[in-house]
């Protein structure tokens, strides 16, 4: 396929993950409000997610007044829900023809009702119903994907896109543990897995052993559970592999020998020598692997050598295309 | 349980009772107040539906139309706005024998242009005969002398041309302009047929109107044709400038379609010649583009400019015959308006055949007995430029006021060869829904015709509409909508 075809599809699926995840972690910090004044702890709490998000400056120099609506509304901030999902559409609209109708008629239904009067209203009204909209939203999108479209070599850089994304909001929420300033609470804990969708899946495995440790634990290396890291990584292994047909194991390109990397750093370490290391300054080179491997991906299947440098002047690129 | 047709009957809704056609060829009454045969269905189905129905079913087209993203984008200083192309409810009808006679005319025209096409740019014998004063062709600001002697795939400058037609006072059909560039628009035609089905499927099925979903295979095969290479299936793709390109709903739409690749500039590489995709799998070598950019952006190696939407190298690949394109390079001498006045001579002359179509009458400003009639008489023609598109740049003499008759009289003075006049035809009219009640609003036709191994052209066309009150000007970005036209079998 078209190298910016996979490129756009890839950033279309990473938006999408990515307005899921946030939205997230916002609606489950707006419920540990309920609980916690805001005195005591939630402000340190709200403080850590800004920090995980890269959001804490856009923040501060902000005119909104609580992180919860600047994390869903902010025009400023690039990882604004409202812009993660405008930018999936963007992505979408290149590449409309890769996609079924139904998909686009969900991601455009949700662009026009977060670019709305309503929205506000009803964020503002009706909070827990406007949160539901945009997560499952996502979850709708990831089942189109799989039941509408050829699952060829674009849906793989769709699903490429997807868990890398999951992986990097995975390692964020866990970092917001390692960010609070003091050692997590139970509310803590509790926050970080169910802003991973944990929680059912956690008490399933570790019961009522709620420690820094075992929430890591489940988040980093559990084999099963699909938000975990290690899950998220043997996807993105498995689908390079799909895509350049080279045995798994072996590598023919960077963003083969990067992700597997990758993998088997997550396969052959453990919980406890990573407290030991530091679970922020371990998170951090998991943060970094995830990096390089996005950015290999792109250079080995998108950019031709010589471009790996160079800029477009976009501008001047856009009113060009308007005048045709 | 559905109402008998009784009861309706008894509460059938006048819809016409102040509906006022003087002065104008109406599409439903014609000349006089009694409507039309073919329009009989529509009438009897408008009066049995009630306002409110109306009013939802119009509310549920234009979320539709939102939706599916069936919008263009309208750029004003900063951000584009995307908005969908007005749509009113009630369809045009064309009856089979009058759409008989369009179809057989645009044929006609079509190959008459393309003759014309490959002789300017071969023998030139159009212009050694005096048909044509070779100043008028090679003044053109489309005129491309690199195509001089070049031999196009087929023979086919023209693949895929979009002719504008208008009725006049009597309800003749006169061709207005050609557009043998990139014309657009026939996504709204085939996506208004798909709504249609859905708000009126009885009168649509009682009516028995031609379908028109064969559109994208037709241009397909018509690309296809085309291929330099024999063996295999050939690839096309769709060349589009772009994402913020306002008809860029289109492009992905006839891609999916077709199945083919959109492509950007960005996307393709020539290499020795030869063009290339650039796909995660290496390079794949296209044969045949349908291209939706002007000529001199195609390439800047080879225009000289600074234009990043087109391939460097592509014209030499073109030249070479390696690649095929559709349309071809330097059309746009054909649909400039001051060739237009010469396309029925071009007819006779080519084909010994006396034009199907009639057109409006042309006043050329670079002859100067024209010149000094339309300087003379600005107050009751149109003057248009020679080579704009989009509605732009154009004076409706008897609606403006005289400081802007003497802008244009400077500027005709100025460079006469850029601007033509004709009378002002008053468009006909047709039935369209205006705030709640049914006024008549002027409309025009545009047909797209496919030239392939055969001549192809899906039964009707676009119908655009001036929404406005009074207005002659149906262009999309200028307040025009659409309307679904339906071609009756024979």
């Amino acid at each position: 396929m078209l190298s910016r075809v996979a490129d756009t599809l890839w950033w279309m699926s990473r938006f999408v993950e990515r307005a899921e995840g946030v939205t997230r972690i916002v609606q489950v910090h707006r419920d540990s409000d309920l609980e916690t004044e805001f005195s005591q702890g939630a402000a340190e709490y709200w403080n850590s997610a800004l920090i995980a998000l890269y959001a804490q400056n856009e923040f501060e120099v902000g005119k909104f007044k609580d992180p919860g609506s600047f994390i869903i509304f902010s025009p400023q901030w690039i990882g604004s829900v409202i812009n993660c999902v405008n930018a999936a559409r963007e992505n979408a609209r290149m590449v409309r023809d890769q996609l079924s109708e139904e998909i686009w008629v969900e991601l455009n239904n949700l662009y026009h009702f977060l670019n709305s009067e309503d929205a506000h209203s009803n964020f503002a009204t009706e909070e827990a119903k406007f949160y539901a909209r945009i997560i499952r939203f996502s979850l709708i999108f990831q089942g189109l994907s799989d039941a509408t479209i050829h699952q060829d070599e674009g849906w793989r850089f769709m699903t490429l896109g997807k868990y890398l994304e999951r992986a990097d909001l995975t390692s964020r929420v866990l970092d917001t543990l390692t960010l609070l300033g003091s050692e997590p609470t139970r509310l803590d804990l509790i926050r970080a897995l169910r802003s991973c969708s944990a929680f059912s899946a956690f008490k399933k495995k570790y019961r009522g052993a709620l420690t820094l440790s075992n929430v890591a634990d489940l988040l980093l290396f559990s084999e099963d559970f699909p938000r975990s890291l290690r899950f998220s990584l043997r996807c993105i292994d498995s689908q390079l592999h799909e895509i350049s047909a080279v045995p798994s194991g072996s590598f023919t390109n960077e963003a083969e020998r990067l992700s597997g990397r990758a993998l088997a750093h997550m396969n052959f370490s453990d919980i406890n020598s990573m407290i030991s290391q530091g679970l922020h300054e371990s998170i951090d080179e998991i943060q970094k692997l995830l990096i390089a491997v996005g950015q290999s991906i792109f250079e080995t299947y998108v950019l031709l050598p010589s471009e790996i440098n160079s800029t477009t002047p976009l501008q001047k690129l856009q009113s060009q295309m308007q005048q045709q | 349980m559905a109402q008998n047709l009784h009861t309706v009957d008894a509460v059938a809704i006048n819809r016409f009772k102040d509906y006022s056609n003087t002065g104008f060829f109406d599409e439903m009454f014609g000349t006089g107040f009694v409507v039309q045969d073919h329009y009989q269905q529509i009438k009897s189905r408008l009066s049995q539906i009630g306002d409110s129905e109306l009013e939802t079913k119009q509310q549920q087209v234009a979320s539709s139309f939102l939706e599916h993203g069936v919008t263009f984008t309208v750029y004003g200083e900063t951000e584009g706005t995307e908005r969908i192309f007005p749509f009113d409810l009630i369809p045009r009808v064309i009856p089979s024998d009058e759409w008989h006679e369009i179809e057989q005319g645009l044929v006609q025209r079509i190959i008459a242009l393309n003759l014309f096409l490959n002789d300017i740019y071969k023998d030139s014998k159009i212009i050694k005969d005096g048909v044509i004063p070779r100043e008028v062709v090679e003044s053109s600001p489309h005129y491309r002398v690199e195509m001089v002697g070049f031999n196009v795939p087929k023979d086919i400058y023209i693949h895929i041309c979009g002719s504008d037609l208008i009725r006049d006072e009597q309800g003749r059909y006169l061709v207005l302009e050609d557009n043998a560039r990139c014309p657009s628009g026939v996504s709204y035609l085939l996506e208004n047929r798909e709504i249609m089905k859905k708000a009126f499927p009885r009168t649509y099925r009682e009516m028995s109107v031609c379908p028109v979903e064969a559109y994208p295979d037709l241009l397909l095969n018509s690309l296809e044709y085309l291929s330099p290479r024999n063996s295999g299936k050939p690839v096309c793709v769709l060349l589009t400038p772009g994402v913020y390109n306002s008809a860029y709903f289109e492009h992905t739409y006839l891609a999916r379609q077709m199945g083919i690749e959109i492509v950007e500039g960005k996307d393709l590489i020539t290499i020795d010649e030869f063009l290339f995709m650039r796909t995660t799998h290496g390079l794949v070598q296209v044969d045949v583009i349908y291209r939706r950019l002007d000529d001199n952006f195609l390439d800047p190696s080879f225009f000289k400019n600074d234009s990043l939407l087109g391939v460097s190298g592509l014209m030499n690949c073109y030249l070479k015959g390696n690649v095929s394109l559709a349309n071809g390079i330097g059309t746009g001498v054909a649909d400039d308006k001051v060739t237009y006045a010469y396309v029925p001579e071009m007819i006779r002359y080519y084909l010994a055949q006396e034009p199907i179509l009639e057109q409006v009458p042309t006043y050329l400003c670079w002859r100067e007995d024209d010149r000094k009639f339309v300087l003379e008489n600005l107050q009751d023609l149109v003057i248009k430029p020679a080579n704009e598109s989009g509605g732009y740049g154009m004076l409706i003499g008897s609606s403006s006021s005289r400081k802007e008759r003497e802008e244009f009289s400077d500027r005709i003075k100025k460079s006469p060869r850029d601007y033509i006049a004709q009378p002002i035809v008053s468009l006909s009219r047709h039935p369209t829904f205006c705030d709640g009640s049914i006024e008549g609003r002027h409309v025009d036709l545009r047909p797209f015709v496919l030239y392939g191994d055969d001549i192809e052209i899906v039964p009707g066309g676009l119908t655009r509409v001036a929404l406005q009150k009074d207005s002659l000007v149906v262009n999309s970005s200028q307040g025009g909508g659409s309307k679904d036209t339906w071609v009756l079998k024979g």
